[in-house]
């Protein structure tokens, strides 16, 4: 369990420098400069490439085209972390004192007893095998992410000395000639040269879903927005493109987020605080009894050494032994619980935090979306229509009998030159791969799902010219022989921006029948067009013309250079728009969030309509609620006039999260219930994150892509998605979501939940114990009686018949909707609070402590010593020598029969508490509700009520047990001393619950609900 | 959410001060007056009545108890031994010509022995019949009690009843030690006629009967007189209960039917 933060030493040394300036965004200047620049500062050739020699001298002096890999802890580090985390400590620290105590009595006595000494070695090894555990626990989780790395070493074709080759991607170096195609991976930052048709997809890196083209012309300032600019480990969707690489391995900009990601410190986990917060608390009462006892021993007239080594008993008494183990099994099994449902967590403690969380950050793409463009609507015949965007077609259909829809579908499957990758025949069609760009595909597919196969389409009408898209036409066309065999016309398909298309049209098809474009129509026209642009969908428009036989008989040559056909005077067919749809579960996800008190927030780095429009799609814009420009628009009054107030929801742009003070940020974060931030730098992602701590919040981050892992690191709890995910999102990342589905946060959350409740539960169970543990050694000190208790018993409670039903407590099922409520106050809901000591220690404990000293006196009166004899007596009982002691009868006892009768004693309290535990037990499963009304379902628990008690009678009846345990068998009489007692928990606590239940907010619940 | 800031910007032993005395809403330890007097008033209460559940549930264990003899007496099977003198160790070591050393022994012995005073005796309890046990049986519902126990005079001890001798022996160089059975309610100490009797590692013994024990009860003792030990060696002494109907001891236990002691005197 430590904390999550990876730090070598050397960046301790120039750190926080270094990191400052990585939060700065990317420095290239590449862009701006003219090709023959940069060609000079590499010193470089545009044609023949780096001369082998230069770019050997370059690798020298550069190193490897790689990324660092974040500094790996070295497994013992790693190994000690798990052995003196956390609630280790307070074990070690009580096994230390033991080991202390049992040298002074080594020191000073002739024959000190062994029990300090065992309890120190029984300590000792607890923590060594639970720290075991939990590493091999981690160490199974690292495994499977060991699985996600892609082994496949990359491979860029260079130009050097006028030849291409293909090398390694390692071996690339800063002034490399680089040529990449479709499909390919980027192998650095290159400053494109020459590009033809080529597209990258930045998403990993930008968050765009949307693949960018490439070109030589510097477009913007920011090189990250500029087209002259390929970056790093993004891939090249289509076209080819030469390039100068400008930056290498870590200086990239990839390189730049990934150093970044490793050298942020993260604090430490919510549930560790809590666990840290436990141990104060404990320590504390451990601290006042010892001392308190100290004191009193020394006015009783105990010797200082005496004095001091019960100090140290009183203290190492109130260890709970058992806890350490019940914690880390409790969070294992929540952990192998949430694996089981896709999330796999890779350290223990984030199994809690998710459950504390109460803002998440998500990314869009690739996690509320589905990081695949698809057709979402369509506008013909003056309608619009809405296609099915879910991933199973579970969705709304559409009119399919129109004409005009299958003129439509056959301009949209003709005039697109994306097509299935080969061998996919089998798999349904939304799966299948497809070569060509993103909103081509998503035509592609739609046609092929509504009307069928479109390579048959296209071998019907077989394509005789192409215009392909370009950023000045802004269109592409193709012209195709007709279907009819018999009739010899040609049909040219457009499609393209729609304003542009619609300019080229003069006619319009509705219901079958070309109509001239008349102004109404373009009225029609426009408002669709506003209104799926508003839906932050890309729109493309789609016409047709039939091209008279006359002017182009069969056989006439189409030259698409020099145009010679008519490109105007078309018929437009319809519009139809693309989106990268939300995924089928997530608006549910996220509306269970809201009712769970989660804030939503929104943070992409695509554009603020998109991201408005996914998120009012998903719900983190509620219907009904306006952003400031909503309330702009409606009352129409500039934007200046609206108070910020009225607006709950807001989408904040990057360029303007760049000028805002940091008060004005938590101005934002604290006034909006519903926020969207888009057009975000990863770091800007970081400073949200931060902003959102800031105002006490506990952050969870989801995200997929590169842009996101520093966000993810710095998160309270970073979620990154198993498929999709970029190898370093989930390096950074404390949780994985095996199945890329938001919609497996909730079960998160509402797991985290439970385990906290359920932990709470445990702990109760476990610490109740501690008071009659340590009573008997108290009373031992005070009024001399034989000791009631003693450590070996001690041990076999704690770390024996405690375990199965404490661990039990973690399968219990929620009292209420854990969803209903609201994320718990971290600085007020603790996981152990003075209420929980309260009951365990002055109330549940105290009755518990009763039921076992009752059986020490039955015992001791039913063998001759009545109480009244016992007080002062420990003196004479613990004297070797002395082997005629009498008891209330005038019976004469040795040494060794009464330690015999001591030790039954120690059994009968030992089993006592088992007896009083059942009861505990009972009404630690629940907290406010009647065992009653909870039921008594938990199998785990049943079988641990009887596992103890056949536990606790093995060790009172095994033979054996007398000389290896010092446990001796009971008459069966005594296995009942402590039942009325039993009874008096269960019945106390259930009438507390009933007062609980019956006066929300009154004094009971502010005393004693935990 | 708002009030972190403030929070932060106090400094920290005010919020320790307030924490302990809040002057502003008069709160010590995080709870007003009332508070306090509430819980600890609950608490007052709450243990009152654990106190009386627990006196109760005692009162009815102890009325369950026999005033006369204990509920189990299974771990006193075998009973124990001890000598007397005894000092811290069961150690008796002395020099004959130095009395302060051996002073002190003879205290002992005296002290032990004043019950046995043939006077006392004769006054508390009866004269039983040798090698018979003195049983005196409750008739039905009605308890016999209390019972009387046999005599046992210091006289029978002769040379070591400290009468005749009264430095039993040990200004001579031929010291007493006495033996006694640890006391056991209802033990038969033997059975068909024969009398339990002590032998010892190998030196001189004396055996005496054992008798059964009541109230007013005063031990049955075995005197053991060392007449002539061989000086300035130490002398590991075991005595042992011979009886047949008593369980031998277990191996841990060194006092159960036997008892063991070191023996040495000096000359000088």
């Amino acid at each position: 369990m430590g904390d999550k933060a990876d730090r070598s030493p050397k960046k301790k040394k120039g750190g926080t420098k270094d990191m400052d300036d990585l939060k700065k965004e990317v420095p290239i200047t590449e862009h701006k400069m003219s090709i023959e620049e940069v060609c000079r500062k590499f010193n470089t050739d545009i044609v023949q490439g780096l001369t082998n020699a230069k770019a050997a001298e370059y690798l020298i002096r550069d190193g490897p085209n790689a990324l660092t890999p974040p500094p790996t802890t070295p497994e013992w580090v790693k190994f000690c972390r798990q052995l003196f985390g956390g609630f280790s400590i307070l074990l070690w620290t009580g096994a230390i004192l033991c080991f202390l105590a049992y040298a002074i009595q080594a020191a000073t006595e002739d024959e000190p007893a062994g029990d300090n000494l065992y309890l120190g070695i029984v300590l000792t090894a607890v923590v060594v095998i639970t720290g075991c555990f939990s590493y091999f626990q981690e160490a199974k989780s690292s495994k499977i992410m060991e699985s996600f790395k892609n082994m496949v070493p990359q491979q860029a074709l260079v130009i050097r000395e006028g030849e291409k080759v293909t090398i390694n991607a390692e071996e690339v170096v800063g002034g490399d000639l680089i040529e990449v195609k479709g499909g390919d991976r980027i192998p650095a930052d290159i400053r494109v040269v020459s590009a033809h048709g080529c597209k990258v997809d930045n998403s990993s890196l930008t968050g765009e879903s949307e693949p960018q083209s490439r070109s030589p012309d510097c477009t913007h300032d920011n090189p990250l927005e500029t087209r002259n600019v390929a970056f790093f480990s993004t891939n090249c969707v289509e076209g080819t493109a030469r390039g100068i690489v400008i930056c290498t391995g870590d200086r990239t900009v990839m390189g730049r987020i990934a150093t970044l990601t490793s050298g942020l410190e993260t604090g430490k986990t919510p549930i560790a605080k809590e666990i840290e917060h436990f141990i104060h608390i404990i320590t504390g009462v451990a601290v006042f009894l010892g001392v308190t006892f100290f004191i009193l021993a020394i006015i009783l007239g105990y010797s200082w050494l005496e004095a001091v080594i019960f100090l140290i008993g009183i203290i190492v008494a109130n260890v709970p032994e058992g806890l350490l183990a019940t914690v880390t099994v409790c969070l294992t099994l929540t952990a192998k619980r949430m694996a089981k449902k896709n999330c796999l967590v890779k350290n223990l403690e984030a199994v809690e935090t998710l459950g504390s969380t109460s803002t998440i950050c998500s990314d869009k793409t690739g996690t509320l979306t589905q990081n695949r463009m698809t057709v979402a609507h369509m506008w013909f015949d003056n309608q619009i229509h809405e296609a099915d965007t879910t991933e199973d077609q579970s969705g709304a259909s559409f009119d399919k009998s129109s004409v005009t829809w299958l003129s439509l579908a056959r301009v949209a499957g003709l005039c697109n030159r994306a097509q299935f990758k080969a061998g996919q025949d089998s798999l349904p069609i939304l799966k299948r791969d497809v070569a060509g760009d993103a909103s081509e595909s998503a035509l592609l597919k739609c046609i092929e799902l509504s009307c069928g196969s479109v390579r048959a389409m296209r071998d019907r009408n077989k394509k005789v010219a192409e215009i392909p898209f370009n950023s000045t036409n802004k269109y592409q066309l193709s012209v195709h022989e007709t279907e009819d065999p018999n009739d010899n016309r040609y049909l040219l398909v457009m499609k393209g921006a729609p304003e542009r298309i619609l300019d080229r049209c003069t006619t319009i098809l509705v219901q079958g029948k070309e109509q001239p474009m008349d102004e109404e129509l373009k009225e029609a026209f426009q408002n669709a067009y506003m209104e799926l642009g508003g839906l932050g969908e890309r729109v493309l428009g789609f016409c047709h013309v039939l091209l008279p036989e006359d002017q182009y008989p069969k056989g006439f040559a189409f030259d698409t250079e020099d145009v010679n056909f008519q490109t105007d005077n078309l018929c437009f067919v319809g519009l139809m728009s693309m989106i990268d749809p939300p995924r089928a579960a997530v608006p549910d996800a996220v509306g269970k969030c809201r009712s769970a008190g989660i804030k939503v927030i929104m943070v992409t780095g695509d554009h603020p309509i998109t991201a408005k429009a996914i998120a009012k799609g998903v719900g983190i814009i509620s219907e009904g609620n306006e952003t400031v420009e909503d309330i702009a628009a409606r009352l129409n009054i500039p934007v200046s006039q609206v108070n910020p107030r009225d607006a709950k929801a807001c989408v904040v742009h990057g360029t303007d999260l760049k000028d805002l003070s940091q008060d004005q940020m938590d101005d934002i974060l604290r006034n909006h219930t519903e926020i969207v931030f888009a057009r975000t730098s990863p770091q800007q992602k970081l400073i949200i994150v931060e902003g959102c701590q800031r105002l006490g919040a506990i952050v969870a981050v989801t995200g997929d892509g590169v842009n996101d892992s520093p966000a993810l690191k710095k998160a309270d709890i970073g979620v990154a998605m198993g498929i999709s995910g970029s190898d370093v999102s989930k390096q950074a990342a404390d949780m994985i979501l095996l199945d890329d589905n938001f919609a497996s946060i909730v079960t998160g959350v509402e797991e985290g939940r439970l385990i906290f409740d359920n932990l709470k539960k445990s702990i109760a169970y476990t610490l109740t114990s501690n008071i009659p543990e340590i009573t008997p050694f108290l009373f031992f000190i005070i009024v001399n009686i034989p000791l009631p208790l003693g450590t070996i018993t001690i041990l076999c409670i704690d770390l024996g018949t405690d375990m199965v039903p404490a661990i039990s407590l973690a399968y219990e099922t929620a009292e209420s909707d854990i969803m209903k409520r609201q994320p718990r106050n971290p600085a007020r809901d603790k996981l152990v609070n003075e209420r929980l000591i309260s009951i365990a220690y002055g109330q549940i404990g105290m009755i518990q402590a009763l039921g076992g000293f009752f059986a020490y006196f039955v015992i001791l009166a039913e063998n001759g010593f009545l109480p009244s004899q016992l007080v002062g007596i420990r003196l004479n009982w613990d004297d070797r020598s002395n082997n005629d002691l009498e008891d209330s009868y005038g019976q004469q006892w040795t040494y060794e029969q009464r330690k015999i009768v001591e030790f039954t004693c120690h059994t009968a309290f030992f089993v006592s508490i088992v007896v009083v535990q059942w009861a505990d037990v009972i009404i630690c499963k629940t907290r406010r509700n009647s065992v009653f009304q909870q039921g008594m379902r938990n199998k785990i628990l049943i079988f641990g009520l009887f596992e103890e008690t056949a536990l606790a009678a093995f060790l009172s009846y095994c033979p054996g047990m007398d000389v290896a345990l010092r446990m001796y068998p009971l008459k069966p009489s005594w296995w009942f001393c402590a039942f009325p007692y039993s009874f008096l928990i269960f019945v106390y606590d259930e009438i507390r619950k009933l007062l609980l239940r019956r006066n929300p907010g009154g004094w009971v619940e502010r005393e004693t609900y935990y | 959410m708002s009030g972190t800031k403030d929070e932060e910007r106090k400094g920290s032993s005010s919020e320790w001060r307030d924490a302990f005395w809040n002057p502003r809403t008069h709160e010590l330890l995080g709870r007003t007056a009332s508070s306090w007097g509430l819980i600890l008033l609950f608490y007052l209460v709450f243990y009152l009545f654990l106190a009386g559940m627990f006196v109760l549930t005692m009162y009815i264990m102890l009325l369950t108890l026999d005033d006369y003899k204990p509920t189990w007496q299974d771990r006193l099977s075998t009973p124990g031994m001890m000598i007397r003198p005894k000092g811290d160790q069961l150690e008796i070591a002395f020099s004959v010509s130095e009395t302060e050393s051996w002073d002190g022994f003879i205290q002992n012995l005296n002290t032990f022995l004043s019950p046995y005073n043939d006077s006392y005796q004769v006054q508390m309890n009866d004269n039983c019949a040798p090698d018979q046990f003195f049983i005196q049986e409750d008739s039905g519902e009605v308890r016999n009690n209390p019972k009387r126990s046999c005599q046992f005079n210091r006289t029978m001890l002769e040379e070591c009843s400290g009468i005749s001798d009264r430095f039993y022996g040990y200004s001579r160089g031929q010291p007493c030690v006495l033996i006694k059975l640890n006391r056991v309610i209802g033990m038969l100490p033997g059975k068909d006629g024969q009398s339990p009797y002590v032998t010892c590692g190998a030196k001189r013994y004396r055996v005496e009967k054992e008798k059964d024990e009541w109230v007013n009860y005063t031990q049955p003792l075995v005197a053991v007189k060392f007449l002539n030990a061989s000086v300035n060696t130490d002398i590991s002494v075991e005595c042992k209960i011979n009886s047949n109907s008593l369980e031998a001891g277990s191996e841990r236990d060194k006092f159960a039917g036997r008892v063991s002691f070191k023996l040495r005197i000096n000359t000088k």
